[in-house]
């Protein structure tokens, strides 16, 4: 271990401490580290807790702590006595008990010196805490999808990153997920651990068409671009929600068979958010090739109230086919104020709209989903028969009202 | 110790052997030093004593105080202790070739000892309070441990200084450092003498009031020594807070003491949707107040970075976060902002906009003919005013295994109607304030609408409150 970091008790003091740092003279004892834990449970900031076993004497002692070429936040540094070091407890003059009386820093060094007072002659535990920088953490995750895809095994992995200038043989490094692990990380490494592996855990597949989001696969035909997508639950339900998924890159792979020889394919990859207990995590993994939607505007008409005051008719008609042997739930996904500028029925004012009579997508707008802003409806769509797909004709009729 | 700071006793020398090149002179050293630090200036009070033997007769005394931070309008001496009526200053003399020192000619009636007094202001001596606070696990309870660093760039070491630190904004005309590196070359006489006699009236009212300090114990010398005590009092606008015993802070070191602590302040934990304050996001607050319940109230917080951290289950330390608060005085709360809960989902959502109460305004008829047909009157007109209803939900999910309470705050410009059966109140005219609670895991969508009354139907400019099911939203009946 390099001790760039280091806490030196001055045991003997052979010179009186100098206003310079560089004039202290000093013969020093080097106590090494008992316990370190490394908590990455923050988000931005690494806390390491460090653990030491220093001699103290009776009376003042000096305790320097140094941290040449690495980057500790100097004001974050918390030095706590937890005690009389193990076996120690008892002595001549009874029990140790020691005391921080100041802390001094010497310029221009990245050190400080703690001014410490004990009761009597012995050794003490004392517990160090800083926040570090360049040791960082990330999540990425790989999940393989049973061949039906209605399942998948998801694996949580972590990478420690240490450019902190220090090593640490040891630690117990503190996710803030999951069980605490030892590992030595070396300087300049990087480390990748598994966190958890969860088996068959069930998915949501869905299609997507959403011309704002996503957009056209084929505009002069008026295709829509229709995203696929895996939705994870993090809930008991589906063997997950002991705790929060934290934000990082899934890679999706698929069985190419059914049972134990199967070998495995990669669909996709994408950013997974944070993701609390009970909330789903959505990755996007690719288009869909075999759901055709084809878009159009059917109707626009506009009806005068009174004076300027307008409400305006927009229907949009989708053509949809699957092309799938398996059955399929497709979200219609428009952005209000998106339909009122293709129609040229936008005006100044907030759209004012309502579900019109020529409507025949069934359910009403998502109730989860929708808002003002996005309506989104769900369609069913029945597998391919042999190899002819039904063509849907579905229309959603938008009125707008009290225009000008 | 460095001898920047020196002050000299000429010997033999009448009252104008300073002009001369060769002299013989003896330094006495100090005998106390006390340091007052000012926290909103960069200002230190520096108040010196040292014993000198006097002649009979004119007495030269050479004070200079190369390479430091010292205001030469500043420096002066008094005369303590006995013989003091004995001892009279006849004047100070600033040579023009040595900036950074003056002579003062004292005339003395007896030939003895006696204490001298001299005081200054210097800069690049600052102080700053933080806060280490560490939350139990279950955050019911925060141990808080208050701290002062004190900073030396003055140029100077102080040895064994008795150190008093001033909470309080004072008013300075000119900056010490400025002054400092101007001299008294550039000194404009009568004003600056008159600034001058301001600054040290408001400081010596400070030190007057507790020279008793000064005599403040040194720190017992048997094992274990305490941590010193910080005794802390409040004068006039100000606070002073005295450091038991003395410091030693030499020239570019800084020196962190314990000002104070408390085990087990009581915590609350609310939640904050203020964006006038906060930003636009709902961020999670620790709430505790400077007072006696909290063990503290016995002096205000200054300014300054509090660092938080948890407890966790194996009695190590998490990193929540850090910030600076500004001056909290006794018996005000300390609002300690930990961020965004990514384990709480808020989200406004607008589910309906619509309007109603529109009128028209006629701006005379048009007559149309159809050829071959009837008559069509049209009357020209435009909309002139509306109601504008937008529904809104606020979707808050609790994904925390705590019960949580929220306060949001919703601003509005305008003639508003605010519709809710969320017992809203108003914080300002414009200003929506309610509060509500979810229980661990509980989902809530709560609704309400805002009417904004537009055009001629606008007749104010302020928020009506109105306890009132808002409207419906059709798509989702």
């Amino acid at each position: 271990m390099k001790h760039t970091l280091t806490p030196a008790v001055l045991g003997l003091m052979l010179a009186v401490l100098a206003p310079h740092a560089s004039a202290r003279v000093k013969l020093i004892t080097l106590p090494v580290r008992e316990r370190v834990e490394v908590q990455l449970d923050h988000d931005s900031a690494t806390l390491v807790e460090e653990e030491r076993i220093i001699p103290l004497v009776q009376g003042s002692n000096q305790v320097d702590f140094a941290w040449a070429g690495t980057r500790i936040d100097p004001g974050t540094i918390v030095f706590r006595v937890m005690g009389p070091a193990p076996g120690n407890a008892e002595g001549e003059g009874g029990e140790l008990v020691a005391n921080v009386l100041s802390v001094s820093y010497p310029p221009g060094e990245n050190a400080l010196v703690w001014d410490v007072s004990a009761s009597r002659s012995g050794s003490a535990l004392v517990r160090i805490s800083y926040l570090l920088g360049g040791l960082d953490k990330s999540y990425n995750y790989r999940a393989v999808a049973e061949h039906d895809e209605k399942t998948l095994t998801l694996a949580q992995y972590i990478r420690v990153q240490n450019f902190a200038g220090e090593e640490f043989d040891a630690a117990n490094v503190n996710l803030g997920i999951g069980d605490k692990f030892a590992k030595p990380i070396g300087l300049n490494e990087t480390k990748e651990i598994l966190v958890d592996r969860i088996a068959a855990v069930p998915i949501l597949k869905t299609y997507t068409a959403d011309p704002t989001q996503f957009g056209y696969i084929d505009q002069p035909k008026n295709k829509l671009r229709v995203p696929m997508h895996y939705v994870i639950h993090n809930d008991k339900d589906h063997k997950l929600g002991s705790a929060p998924l934290p934000y990082g890159k899934v890679r999706i792979f698929q069985k190419d068979r059914p049972g134990e020889d199967a070998t495995t394919a990669f669909l996709g990859e994408d950013w997974g958010s944070f993701t609390p207990i009970d909330d789903k995590m959505r990755l996007y993994l690719g288009v869909a090739q075999d759901i055709v939607v084809v878009r159009t505007i059917d109707e626009r008409k506009s009806t005068r109230v009174a004076g300027n005051l307008h409400d305006f008719d927009v229907v949009i008609k989708y053509e949809v086919e699957n092309f799938k042997d398996q059955p399929v739930l497709l979200n219609l996904a428009e952005l209000v104020d998106h339909v009122r500028n293709e129609a040229g029925a936008r005006s100044g004012q907030e759209a004012q709209w309502e579900i019109g009579p020529k409507t025949t997508l069934k359910g009403g707008p998502d109730a989860e989903d929708s808002t003002h802003e996005r309506i989104v409806f769900k369609a069913e769509l029945p597998p391919r028969k042999g190899d002819k797909a039904e063509k849907l004709e579905l229309k959603l009729h938008l009125v707008f009202r009290n225009q000008w | 110790m460095k001898h920047f700071l020196t002050i000299a006793l000429i010997a033999c020398l009448a009252a104008s052997a300073h002009a001369r090149n060769i002299d013989l002179s003896t330094v006495p050293k100090r005998d106390t030093v006390q340091l007052t630090i000012y926290n909103a200036e960069d200002l230190t009070l520096v108040r010196e004593t040292r014993t000198i033997t006097f002649k009979r007769g004119s007495n030269p005394l050479q004070f200079s105080w190369a390479n430091t931070l010292i205001d030469p309008t500043s420096v002066q001496i008094e005369f303590k202790g006995k013989n003091t009526e004995k001892l009279s200053l006849r004047d100070t003399t600033f040579p023009h070739d040595k900036p950074q020192m003056l002579y003062w000619n004292i005339a003395s009636e007896f030939d003895g000892e006696a204490t001298v007094q001299i005081s200054y202001f210097t800069s690049g001596i600052s102080w700053a309070a933080d806060y280490t606070c560490i939350a139990s696990q279950d955050e019911k309870t925060m141990s808080i441990e208050g701290y002062v660093t004190v900073r030396n760039n003055s140029g100077e070491d102080y040895e064994d200084a008795q150190v008093r630190l001033v909470v309080g904004t004072i008013n300075l005309v000119e900056q010490i450092a400025q002054l400092a590196q101007q001299g008294m070359a550039m000194d404009d006489g009568r004003a600056r003498r008159e600034v001058l006699g301001q600054k040290f009236r408001k400081a010596e009212a400070l030190l007057d009031a507790d020279d008793a300090l000064m005599a403040l114990p040194q720190a017992a010398q048997s094992a274990p020594a305490d941590r010193k005590q910080v005794v802390k009092e409040g004068l006039s606008e100000y606070f002073i807070f005295t450091i038991e015993g003395t410091e030693t802070i030499p020239n570019r070191w800084a020196k962190r003491l314990r000002s104070f602590e408390t085990d087990k302040a009581p915590i609350n934990v609310e939640y904050r949707h203020w964006p006038r304050i906060y930003g636009n996001q709902l961020v999670r607050m620790f709430l505790l107040t400077n007072d006696k319940e909290a063990d503290m109230g016995n002096s205000p917080l200054p300014d300054g970075v509090y660092r938080l951290f948890k407890r966790n289950a194996t009695g190590g330390l998490s990193y929540l976060t850090q910030q600076t608060l500004k001056y909290i005085p006794i018996g005000d709360k300390i609002e300690l902002n930990l961020g965004v809960d990514k384990e709480l989902v808020f989200e406004l959502r607008r589910l309906r906009v619509f309007r109603d109460e529109i009128w028209m305004h006629v701006q005379g008829g048009n007559v149309f003919r159809k050829v071959g047909g009837g008559v069509e009157v049209e009357v020209r007109s435009s909309v002139a005013g509306w109601d504008e209803h937008t529904i809104y939900a606020q979707r808050i999910r609790n994904y925390t295994p705590e019960p949580v309470v929220l306060d949001i705050r919703r601003e509005y410009q305008g003639h508003i109607e605010f519709v809710s059966k969320l017992s809203p109140t108003r914080y300002d005219f414009q200003t929506v304030q309610y509060r509500v609670e979810l229980k661990p895991g509980e989902k809530l969508e709560a609704m309400y609408q805002v009417t904004q009354k537009q055009g001629r139907n606008a007749k104010q400019n302020d928020v009506t409150l109105i306890d009132r099911v808002p409207a419906g939203v059709p798509w989702l009946e």
